[in-house]
């Protein structure tokens, strides 16, 4: 539980990352805390973190990679932007020789949206490119949690598996580190530089890989700043004269001016993710994220009343009937894509990458379609307090039992996808292979319906590039985009447990599982408010105190990145 | 049971009724017990042909069923199925909790919500589905015209061969709260209503979903059993000048007895199963105090959270409850002079 653990799943249940999520180069930069060995006196080598001179021992040096400049450089834990045209006819090479072997590797990944099919032009022609076969065996994001426990259990691992951050509850912690490989003797200290791309990718990002004391992840880095975006209809917002609001009490006037049930229009999904943000909630995307340093004591996020207004509010906005109502479905809700797109709803928030992707896959056909993110709004009017994301939030794990072979395509797989914005592979990870999956208009690149369906997902989930917002065929979409970062980024605070891999106890595992359920049924008035004290005053008494004290003798041990 | 029983003698096996499993194993009155096995030998020696074509069979419910029961024992256990990659070595690695995990079940409140959806959704349905097939099955055994039935059947046979995905959707299209029925009452100056996510009736909707979906194909066991029904009663009980119903009550309905009563006493035996792709489905569309049942609850704490031990223990229990329930469902339905599921 991971996600929900102290919180739930603050990830978006439909992040789609479409491309390129971010990351902050900052991260690196930004303080990293040196953290000493195993925190946790009880539980043997698996629980704690790994830092300090342990850490920089199995962490990759850093070498930069300088293919090109972007246009807006990382500000406040902003992705780094290109907003420029890019000529596609000088595009760099980053990877001079296929690395790859030739051989065979099968690849489990969280997939939002419908999965093209196996053996498409573009993953062949990205196969190609790396010399390695991958297959992908693509499975639906939204309810991956529910399978990957499942397939770790039993004896026939992928080869390689994506995990992200949110969906590590429960024991997959444990998973990961008794099932997947150490890439340390291939990757630590100069070794990485065999791979270029991947020595460029920020030590925030690989200090969060090491899971039970070896580097076991390949890295999707992202921004420090928040990636969580209230997206907008802003094509409709202008034809209707809508505001965009600036506290919670103006989205409630304005979500009420917008429904009309009658005509199939509804203000906004659920909005409980906006809610948090506006009301400055503790991350809820990483248990660890959950816990602040408040006055010498440790407080998690559910024990904070911020928490419990966020709830009420967004309860508020399903009672007032301004939500549309497929939302209160939850998880079994259909897909909000075209509903979004038939204006049946103006407002939803989810992970930045949709910004883009929902304006690329409506560009043919609905082009008057013009989605834009909103800036949060303190929920009184005043300056949002929002928490930083991690450095790196998705990684791929290589299995324990692959031979040496594999591990290096593996790998060979990686410095591929984690090329910089500018060169062929980026371009071809990102893009698919011009004339097939886009064509070239002025200059531009635009994906073909072909580009839009096959080059999602997939091959930029093994390893990323140092946060990047670059969309040759949008630049203004990456201009807003790292604009929007930049300024949220500016109201962004670390908390304690920031930039750290945390694996806690096992038999505290299980103690946070209900509360993301449980928001979800506050929200959407199947209970109440009281029922969450409950939950929380139970979670204290069953170990949730005692996990506090854990978590304060790992701070006192490794110190602390807040801010 | 019996379907192992070996008739004494082949020209008996024919007759599989009149040797029923209690003086089948007891090698009859004649046969004195010192020779018991001799007996057997003999036996096995006489019929080996016969056993030699089970073999198939009982191994694959050896190895499917039987086999699996010994995992059980990470109910006992905090099992983590992640310290080998063999599951056999993972149960000898977990350490063994005793009945720790049967004490947190009988602690856990989501546990006993799950009973009770449970309980209420396996009466709503025996009182509001049960009985359907068999009415379908009258109508449709008294339709004389053989065209008109076969396209009654084959209309009524069809949507269990649906995905619950598929039917759960259409519901929704249907009744969700953005769906035909809402919009329709809305346009009519009404509110909407949404019946999919509605706490207090996803019983009666789930229910509903199940009517649709397979009270068709429920029928076939009935119209089998009116089929043997020999029309000289019918004709019979006509001459008597019985009407309508009263050939009915009379002579369709007690022909139909021995299969209501195998079929509700094999329903009682999986009360507490009531339907788990379909409830997990709608989970999260009426949150758990609602849609969390023995099953959801088993699976939600095994595959989603990991918790195999906790998880294997509430089945244990379900097990053990279930298999209760079948013994005291067949003890009523011999009380009732009925054969039930197996005989004495």
């Amino acid at each position: 539980m991971t996600p929900n653990a102290a919180s739930a799943s603050s990830g978006p249940s439909r992040r789609s990352f479409l491309a390129s999520t971010a990351v902050a180069t900052a991260a690196v930069a930004g303080g990293m805390p040196l953290l000493a060995a195993c925190g946790g006196s009880d539980g043997g080598s698996r629980d704690g973190t790994t830092s300090g001179k342990d850490a920089k021992k199995i962490l990759p040096a850093y070498v930069a990679s300088n293919m090109v400049k972007p246009d807006i450089p990382s500000k406040n834990g902003s992705a780094i932007g290109f907003t420029g045209k890019l000529d596609l006819s000088t595009l760099k090479t980053s990877v001079a020789k296929k690395l790859g072997k030739g051989g065979k590797v099968t690849v489990m990944s969280p997939f939002w949206g419908s999965p093209p099919k196996q053996n498409n032009s573009y993953y062949r022609a990205m196969n190609d490119l790396i010399g390695v076969d991958v297959v992908w065996h693509n499975q639906d994001g939204n309810t991956y949690d529910q399978k990957l426990g499942a397939v770790l259990a039993s004896s026939d691992v992928p080869d390689v598996v994506v995990v992200p951050g949110w969906n590590m509850g429960g024991k997959i912690p444990s998973a990961i580190i008794s099932k997947f490989a150490d890439l340390g003797p291939y990757l630590s200290g100069d070794k990485v530089k065999e791979y270029p791309n991947l020595a460029a990718i920020p030590t925030g990002a690989w200090q969060r890989s090491i899971f039970g004391g070896k580097l076991r992840g390949l890295p999707m880095p992202q921004s420090s700043a928040p990636s969580m975006v209230p997206l907008y209809r802003q094509d409709i917002f202008e034809k209707e004269g809508y505001e965009v609001p600036k506290s919670c009490d103006e989205f409630m006037a304005l979500a009420k001016e917008i429904t009309n049930a009658k005509a199939k229009r509804w203000a906004c999904l659920d909005m409980k993710w906006t809610a948090f943000q506006a009301f400055g909630v503790l991350s809820g995307s990483e248990k660890p994220l959950g816990w602040n340093l408040v006055d010498g004591k440790l407080v998690n996020r559910v024990e904070t009343e911020e928490f419990l207004e966020a709830l009420e509010w967004s309860r508020m906005l399903f009672a007032a009937g301004v939500v549309h109502p497929d939302s209160k479905m939850g998880k079994n809700a259909p897909d909000a894509g075209p509903k979004f797109a038939a204006g049946e709803f103006l407002i939803y928030p989810n992970n930045i990458s949709q910004w883009w992707g929902r304006t690329a896959e409506q560009a043919t056909q609905n082009p008057d379609f013009k989605i834009w993110g909103m800036d949060i709004w303190g929920h009184d009017g005043g300056d949002p307090t929002l928490w930083a994301e991690q450095p790196a939030g998705i990684f791929a794990f290589v299995n324990k039992k692959a031979p040496e072979s594999v591990i290096r395509d593996v790998l060979a797989v990686a410095n591929v996808t984690a090329a910089p914005y500018g060169t062929k592979e980026y371009m071809m990870t990102n893009y698919g292979v011009e004339g097939t999956h886009y064509t070239v208009k002025d200059g531009v690149p635009v994906k073909t319906d072909q580009g839009n369906i096959e080059v999602m997902n997939a091959y930029v989930m093994v390893a990323s590039p140092a946060a990047t917002l670059a969309h040759p065929d949008f630049p203004e979409v990456a201009k807003g985009q790292v604009l929007w970062q930049q300024r949220m980024g500016a109201f962004a605070k670390k908390s304690s447990f920031w930039g750290m891999q945390i694996t806690e106890p096992a038999r505290y595992t299980n103690l946070s599982n209900d509360f993301e359920q449980l928001e979800d049924d506050i929200v959407r008035g199947r209970k109440k408010i009281s029922d969450m004290q409950q939950a929380v005053a139970d979670w204290k008494s069953n170990g949730g105190d005692k996990l506090r004290d854990w978590y304060k003798k790992l701070l006192d041990e490794n110190g602390s990145a807040a801010s | 049971m019996s379907h192992s029983t070996v008739p004494r003698s082949s020209t008996e096996a024919a007759a599989p009724e009149k040797t029923p499993v209690a003086s089948g194993d007891a090698i009859g009155p004649r046969e004195k017990p010192p020779a018991g096995k001799l007996t057997l030998r003999h036996r096995f020696r006489r019929d080996r042909v016969m056993v030699l074509m089970t073999l198939p069979a009982v191994l694959l419910v050896l190895v499917f069923n039987y086999l699996p029961i010994a995992g059980n024992v990470v109910a006992f256990q905090d099992y983590d199925p992640y310290v080998s990659d063999n599951g056999v070595i993972a149960i000898l690695n977990s350490p063994f909790v005793g009945l720790e995990n049967f004490q947190r079940i009988f602690e856990d409140s989501a546990f006993w919500n799950a009973v009770e959806n449970t309980l209420v959704l396996f009466f709503v349905q025996l009182v509001l589905f049960f009985p359907i097939p068999i009415l379908l099955a009258l109508l449709i055994n008294s339709v004389v015209r053989p065209r008109v039935r076969a396209v009654a059947q084959a209309v009524l046979y069809l949507p269990h061969f649906f995905s619950w995905v598929l039917v759960i959707a259409v519901f929704q299209q249907m009744f969700g709260g953005a769906g035909m029925l809402s919009q329709l009452l809305r346009q009519n100056g009404y509110d909407g209503i949404d019946i999919m996510t509605n706490p207090d009736t996803f019983p009666f909707l789930l229910t509903a979903q199940s009517v649709w979906k397979d009270a068709g194909w429920g029928i076939i066991v009935f119209l089998a059993a009116l089929a043997s029904v020999s029309p000289d009663l019918y004709e019979a009980a006509a001459m008597d000048g019985a009407g309508r119903w009263r050939r009915m009550w009379h002579v369709t309905l007690p022909a139909l007895r021995p299969v209501i009563a195998l079929l509700l006493v094999l329903r009682v035996g999986d009360a507490l199963t009531v339907g788990f792709e379909q409830i997990l489905l709608q989970r999260d569309a009426v949150g758990p105090g609602a849609g969390e049942v023995l099953d959801t609850f088993v699976w939600w704490n095994g595959v989603r959270n990991q918790d195999f031990g906790y998880a294997a223990a509430a089945g244990l229990i379900k097990g053990v409850v279930s298999i209760g329930l079948v013994l005291a469902a067949n003890k009523v339905a011999h009380l009732m002079g009925e054969q039930g599921v197996y005989k004495k």
